[in-house]
């Protein structure tokens, strides 16, 4: 059974109990009248409502068929302890038996229409009532008419309510799928929006570092070359925000190697030609890298990402904590593996003391290298320089 | 843009939840964020068809007072009182009606007011008609119509707002009906009290009920749009952002690019002022932090934290991230089983004795060895510990889910309930 329809039925029940309950409450108090009925059959009468007020609290929480049953059998047998005992019953025990007939018992209406056992005691139940009613008033013709009219129409009624819930379930039902329809396209949107912005990882990171700068005042640079940095981000993050994924370009008079016409798979792209747009940012910002080795590898662009923001951060700290102005990046591959070694010869530091949890190398270097199959080591120690070798495989 | 200020809000929360233990409480605000927007929405869906309903049965009950208010005009005192009340009655159940009809919403305030004014002089008019005969609840017919009009607006009105209104016509009928009791031996006459009470439980009972159907409705639609919002998860990647995290992102970028326009265009003077360099450095932090943590989340992670009901109840403990693995049809047994065995009957009996159902869901590690595993396929262990429920009162639904999921077994202990499922999913390393 779906979800929806199990709602559903718990719906029906909550509001068959509350219908029964509040008017098993009116007919007890009718029948609990002074002088409504005779002493015996209010002692009789009394386990009676007990059995019918505890089966109709059951329908709430059950779905079992026999709750409904157990209320229909204490409430007609009220009726006929009535009709037995006590008959023509006077005015306030009819008035018990109506409320209890017309509307407490026809309650459980709402919980028998699921199927068609269900369906037949909902029917049983229903002649059961009307007759009790009519044989404890068969003194009076015209009155056991109208008592019966009475309850046909509280039947009637408590039937029409469950149609009416029913009906209204599916087409609640379905506009709930069609906004459900219209959310899992906005996920798929909002993850592919989301997945554009984060893979351009590349302008990121000069953005990340642009604004690093700044973080800083912009000690340190000259203003110039900071407004200059700052418009190329700027408009690389327009591009992004109007649709398209932009890759940093080295400013002016980059290698014309490794461009796209010439790049026989358009996923990879040449090492040389990224390698040489952070070159020109670092220099911007004051630190002089030198390239060695081999410029003209070609990686898979995610690799390539990943390899040149863990190089680009482990400059960053050059640049930051080493107090030189000047690193040396050599570039070695192999057939498996492209690896660099980024060394500077400032301060060094005690490896000991990077705390594993620091942000910076655990997750931007070896988190990165290690997304793509890569890695990272960091050799260093105090007055000594440092050297961070980071390897990514080719494929 | 002012010289020298950088416009950037910070924002009210981190959708992705990066400050570890924080994440949760994040993403539910997310999710309650999104809930919010289109709660006015949700909580009409569907109440009109039942208002309608409501109204065929005031409708119903009327014309039968109209009926019995004709059949017995002979009767009464000041039958053109009676005729009085019958007519702004009807006037007040038609407006009411169209209204209903036309703004299926929510009813403003001062019409609200103009229904119950109605409403309270028709009472008027109809006890004035009777008053002399000392039985209201015999012979008033407008008066008692007009307290189960209530119903009418069940669904346009606040159930508080109904309740209250409801509870002092009732209380007002009864000290009206004290009021103009016979004096003498009558006033105890058990049929003359039976009238009566018959009566006002007619007039307030049914609007009383309208609003115990329409909550539980209301609440109907709220948890089945809580399992469908969060449904959509089944067919997200093996590694997903949360809804909103790009609008995050975009909004991130958009007030870095603003950033760094202002200081390319020398509308902010080098070197910052402190208060903007302290911008620049939460923003750089915030970007670095969604770019780097976005994606290390299942599907799994972000359905439960998305969800009231789930997000409640439901603890998740998957290190290695293997819930990505399963595909749609194991997906959504997975999510059917969790809630169907979080959801299901939180009944008034064990809210009291405060045994809240919770789920604990442990999925992997996967243990090396496993016999019967098909080439190029992993077996994934994943264990759904209840408790709160008794094996028996497990629905059958949760069974039929869980074997979507895989091979299983379950054991009780303790009142809680321990299923071990084999999960057999494609090997990741295999691709």
């Amino acid at each position: 059974m779906d979800l929806i329809s199990r709602e559903r039925d718990r719906l029906l029940q909550r509001s068959a109990r509350a219908y029964g309950l509040t008017f098993t409450a009116v007919s007890a108090l009718c029948f609990a009248l002074p002088g409504a009925v005779s002493f015996r059959v209010l002692l009789l009468g009394i386990p009676f409502y007990v059995l019918v007020v505890a089966a109709q609290v059951a329908i709430g929480l059950s779905r079992s068929i026999w709750w409904p049953l157990l209320a229909l059998a204490g409430g007609n047998g009220i009726v006929l302890v009535v009709a037995l005992l006590d008959a023509p019953p006077g005015p306030a025990a009819w008035l018990a038996i109506l409320n209890l007939g017309a509307a407490s018992l026809a309650s459980v209406s709402l919980v028998l229409t699921t199927s068609p056992i269900r369906i037949a005691l909902l029917t049983l139940g229903g002649i059961a009532t009307v007759a009790t009613v009519v044989v404890a008033e068969i003194s009076s013709p015209a009155q056991a008419l109208r008592s019966a009219g009475t309850v046909l129409v509280g039947w009637g009624l408590a039937a029409l309510i469950t149609v009416w819930i029913s009906a209204g379930v599916p087409q609640v039902a379905k506009r709930i799928a069609s906004i459900g329809r219209a959310h899992r396209a906005e996920r798929q949107a909002s993850e592919l929006e989301a997945q554009r912005r984060q893979s351009a990882r590349l302008l990121h990171d000069t953005v990340l570092a642009s604004l690093t700068l700044l973080a800083h005042s912009g000690v340190g640079v000259k203003p110039d070359a900071l407004r200059q940095q700052a418009a190329e981000d700027a408009k690389l993050l327009r591009q992004l925000r109007l649709g398209t994924v932009p890759i940093p370009q080295p400013a002016a008079g980059g290698t014309a190697d490794g461009s796209p016409a010439s790049n026989p798979n358009p996923d990879d792209t040449v090492l040389g030609t990224t390698l040489e747009s952070v070159k020109q940012r670092f220099g911007r910002m004051g630190l002089k890298v030198s390239w060695h080795g081999t410029g003209q590898v070609l990686l898979p662009s995610d690799v390539l990402d990943a390899f040149l923001l863990a190089l680009a951060e482990c400059l960053e700290n050059v640049r930051r904590h080493s107090g030189v102005t000047e690193a040396h990046v050599t570039i070695t591959d192999d057939a498996k593996m492209v690896r660099a070694l980024v060394t500077d010869a400032g301060v060094g530091f005690d490896i000991t003391d990077i705390e594993a949890t620091k942000l910076g190398f655990a997750e931007s270097v070896v988190g990165r290298l290690r997304e793509v199959g890569g890695n990272a080591r960091l050799f260093s120690s105090p007055g000594s320089g440092t050297t961070v070798a980071l390897e990514v495989p080719r494929a | 843009m002012n010289k020298d200020t950088i416009t950037f809000s910070r924002p009210d929360e981190n959708t992705l939840g990066v400050v570890v233990g924080n994440a949760r409480r994040a993403m539910t605000t997310t999710a309650r964020r999104l809930g919010r927007a289109a709660s006015t929405h949700r909580a009409s869906l569907g109440t009109a068809f039942l208002g309608l309903g409501a109204a065929i049965i005031v409708g119903l009950r009327a014309v039968y007072g109209a009926i019995w208010f004709a059949s017995q005009w002979g009767a009464y005192p000041e039958p053109f009182a009676a005729l009085a009340a019958w007519i702004v009655f009807a006037a007040v159940l038609t407006g009411a009606i169209v209204m209903s009809r036309v703004r299926s919403d929510r009813l403003p305030d001062w019409m609200f007011g103009l229904f119950l004014a109605g409403i309270v002089t028709a009472i008027a008019l109809d006890v004035i008609a009777v008053w002399s005969l000392h039985d209201i609840g015999r012979y008033a017919t407008a008066a008692l119509t007009a307290g189960m009009a209530l119903l009418v607006l069940v669904a346009l009105r606040g159930s508080v707002e109904i309740l209250t209104a409801s509870a002092v016509l009732g209380v007002g009928l009864a000290v009206v009906i004290f009021l103009d009791a016979p004096l003498g031996a009558e006033a105890s006459d058990s049929a003359w009290i039976a009238t009566q009470i018959t009566a006002i439980a007619g007039a307030v009972l049914p609007p009383v009920i309208g609003v115990i159907i329409i909550e539980g409705f209301r609440r109907m639609v709220q948890i089945e749009l809580d399992r469908v919002l969060v449904q959509s998860t089944v067919s997200a990647p093996r590694f997903a952002v949360g809804m909103l995290a790009s609008e995050e992102l975009a909004r991130l970028d958009l007030a870095a690019e603003e950033l760094l326009d202002a200081v390319a265009n020398k509308k902010t003077n080098l070197p910052l002022t402190p208060k903007n360099a302290s911008v620049a450095a939460q923003l750089a932090t915030e970007l670095r932090l969604h770019l780097i943590e976005g994606r290390r989340e299942t599907w799994l992670y972000h359905a439960i934290s998305e969800s009231e009901q789930l997000g409640k109840s439901v603890t998740l403990s998957d290190k290695s991230s293997l819930a990505g693995l399963l595909d749609a049809t194991q997906r959504d047994g997975l999510l059917s089983a969790a809630w169907l065995l979080v959801a299901d009957v939180p009944s008034a009996a064990s809210r009291r004795r405060s045994t809240s159902r919770t789920l604990n869901l442990q999925i992997g590690p996967v243990l090396p060895g496993t016999p019967n595993v098909p080439e190029h396929k992993i077996s994934i262990p994943v264990t759904m510990t209840s408790t709160g429920v008794r094996r028996n009162r497990v629905d059958s639904g949760v069974w039929d889910a869980i074997g979507r999921i895989g091979r299983y077994s379950d054991s009780t202990q303790d009142a809680s309930l321990r299923v071990d499922i084999d999960c057999i999913v494609d090997n990741p390393a295999d691709i």
